[in-house]
């Protein structure tokens, strides 16, 4: 196993930048998911680290070694596919075996290696079988294991849990992390469903137009979303952000709406908002951050409610606040119905403001 | 499940007890329906080839009328086994099929993986490398009479003034040259048709596999060989089959570019057959040909439906 650092990667198609200036450590034995809505650049990025497709600058460091002109098999890589990419005229023993075979290893060598991947992923029953008489789940595992056998220094992971339906995708969701677990791989997991990247890996990097947004801790950038787009971007129901304006009122720093009323804030958020370079502030919270009342309440503001979707646990509520819908969780208890009027009331500590014409996180200096 | 296939075997089972007449009876609207259609393929179809078979076993002498023909048992297929002319043209058939086959198949094949990759005026490249299939198949052998020609050809005169020749070669008209001479031609105008096929083959490879197979550590040559070429084997099977088919029943290249000769060198199947009967009016000895010639079509056909069908099961399958 082995560390892996991109320093400024750069990809260009034409005048098109696929990879921007992409900089991020992956430490030895770590789980990191690259995500992002699709065309942001995450694929390229690990097709870039597998050397499939060349870099147009920076640099590629895995272990001690730059590997920026090195081929694919000489990276010391394995990389399993969204559509699995097994080999459909070759037994599974004969497809765990390709990557030893490639390397010119002695027979009774690939024969213990496969054998003992096989049952590391408990398929050694499915060694004879074609790849079209296993189970999609079956044929994941047979990829993960065609990774597994060449004992690379990195795994890369391009959407494997796409073409799975949902209960084998939380079945094969855990198995990928127990897989990483066990070996303390390295592993670099590309995937556009942010709750796969929040619930397995260690660090996420999430991109947007080719750019690194934020890279920390699932738990981080949860909690502390650098910019608008990764606050919109992680968390399911999305972060809800209202465009407001910036304004004092009997000498009380709020926030007002062209709807009419005012939000007070507290000291802490009137600092951060005193530090943007504009009047345009966003205001994000997340649905459980809300309290919905249904009637007015001191520092609660109107709202209209738009839809109510009961889960059984929570009942989601959208509603619109100055022209925006705001996702609000409510216990099932709480019936509301749509154009109902209600009162939502914003937690201080647990509000995020962004400048509006930066789309930045404000930070009160 | 085990219910419907229960349901599906003993029903089956029924209409198997029924015969054949009666089931006829039973669905006598359907094939009242397909009445006319049938009709005409008899007339059109079956007729014609009824005919040939009767004719194959008479001997129509040229002072004759068709009508006066004389029955003389299997001895036109006797006659021909036993002439050597009928090996010579065999012999040219196979080299001809065989030939124009595995060369313009191997030549389609590297034509599609060179334009399989994106280069610069790979549409332009496309368009004119399919221009040999498009053209009439007429104008090209007559074209290309005239390259091969002794005297005013383009290829005699390029030799001579490069100092390979003394004087122009004479190609299609000493029995030597004139087989391959025709076969060049044969192979230029189908390859493309060869190379078409196998340019869709590829497009069924899928990307990741090749991308696997490079990060697993195969070199161009072995992703080549286990990937892109398994997933090409059934389009290469109908390919070569409908290539040998074709060439198998070829006609218009040597036909007019040299009408068989010289001395029966050019002669294939089909242009010996037609010189028989609509030149010489041997109709009896060229029916026998056309029995024979169908017979080896027939089992050459068979083999494709299989290729055919052995493709869709795998795919079932799968």
């Amino acid at each position: 196993m082995a560390q892996v650092v991109l320093k400024d990667l750069i990809k260009t198609y034409g005048s098109v930048y696929a990879v921007n200036n992409v900089s991020l450590t992956v430490n030895d034995g770590e789980f990191v998911a690259l995500v992002g809505p699709s065309g942001c650049g995450k694929t390229t990025t690990l097709n870039l680290v597998a050397g499939l497709i060349p870099i147009t600058g920076g640099d590629i460091v895995i272990g001690d070694r730059v590997v920026n002109d090195l081929d694919p098999k000489d990276r010391d890589i394995a990389m399993v596919f969204q559509n699995y990419a097994l080999y459909p005229q070759k037994s599974v023993y004969n497809n765990l075996a390709f990557p030893l075979q490639m390397r010119r290893l002695p027979k009774d060598e690939i024969d213990r290696k496969v054998r003992d991947a096989a049952k590391v992923l408990d398929m050694t029953h499915l060694l004879e079988r074609k790849p079209r008489e296993l189970s999609g789940g079956q044929q994941q595992r047979v990829a993960l294991g065609r990774a597994l056998v060449r004992d690379p220094a990195v795994f890369l992971m391009d959407e494997p849990l796409s073409n799975l339906d949902a209960k084998l995708r939380v079945q094969m969701r855990s198995e990928i992390k127990r897989f990483h677990q066990d070996l303390k791989a390295t592993i670099i997991y590309v995937t556009h469903d942010q709750l796969e990247a929040v619930t397995m890996a260690d660090k996420m990097a999430v991109m947007n137009g080719g750019f690194l947004q934020q890279y920390d801790t699932p738990a981080q950038v949860f909690a502390h979303p650098l910019n608008m787009f990764v606050a919109s971007f992680i968390g399911s129901p999305a972060m809800s952000l209202v465009p407001l304006e910036a304004s004092t009122a009997n000498g009380m720093s709020v926030l007002t709406s062209a709807e009419g009323w005012a939000l007070p804030l507290s000291p802490l958020n009137a600092r951060k908002v005193a530090a943007a370079k504009s009047k345009k502030i966003v205001l994000g919270a997340r649905h459980s951050t809300i309290k919905l009342h249904k009637s007015a309440q001191p520092g609660a503001i109107p709202a209209k409610v738009y839809t109510v979707e009961p889960t059984g646990d929570v009942t989601f509520v959208q509603a619109f606040l100055s022209g925006s819908l705001v996702n609000i969780s409510v216990p099932p208890a709480v019936h509301v119905a749509p154009d109902e009027q209600v009162w939502l009331e914003f937690d201080q500590d647990r509000i995020h403001l962004f400048d509006g014409e930066t789309e930045m996180a404000l930070h009160a200096d | 499940m085990n219910a419907v296939t229960d349901h599906a075997k003993s029903s089956r089972a029924g209409i198997q007890s029924e015969n054949v007449l009666q089931r006829m009876w039973r669905q006598r609207a359907d094939y009242l329906y397909v009445l006319p259609a049938i009709v005409v393929m008899l007339v059109v179809i079956a007729y014609p080839v009824y005919y040939t078979i009767e004719l194959s076993f008479f001997k129509t002498p040229p002072g004759l009328q068709l009508r006066d023909k004389v029955f003389i048992g299997v001895d036109n297929y006797s006659a021909i086994l036993s002439s050597e002319v009928f090996w010579r043209v065999t012999l040219n058939t196979v080299i001809w099929t065989l030939a124009s086959t595995l060369i313009a198949f191997v030549l389609g094949f590297g034509a599609a993986l060179a334009l399989h990759r994106d280069f610069f005026g790979r549409g332009v490249l496309r368009a004119i490398l399919i221009i040999p299939w498009v053209i009439s198949a007429v104008a090209a052998s007559y074209i290309w009479k005239w390259i091969y020609h002794s005297d005013f050809g383009i290829i005699g005169i390029v030799l001579v003034q490069l100092g390979i020749v003394d004087r122009p070669p004479n190609f299609i008209d000493s029995v030597g040259t004139v087989l391959p001479s025709l076969i060049v031609v044969n192979i230029w105008r189908e390859f493309p048709f060869a190379m078409i096929m196998l340019m869709a083959g590829l497009q069924t490879v899928p990307d990741q596999l090749l991308r696997a197979a490079q990060v697993d550590g195969a070199s161009a040559w072995q992703r080549f060989w286990h990937v892109t070429f398994p997933y090409l084997s059934g389009v290469s099977t109908v390919t070569i089959l409908l290539l040998a088919v074709a060439n198998f029943n070829s006609f218009i290249i040597p036909w007019i570019m040299t009408g068989g000769g010289p001395s029966n060198a050019s002669h294939i199947w089909i242009t010996h057959i037609y010189e028989l009967a609509f030149g010489r009016q041997r109709w009896g000895v060229a029916a026998a040909y056309s029995v024979l010639l169908f017979i080896i079509v027939m089992t050459l056909g068979y083999f494709y439906v299989r290729a055919l069908s052995g493709n869709e099961r795998k795919e079932n399958r799968a």
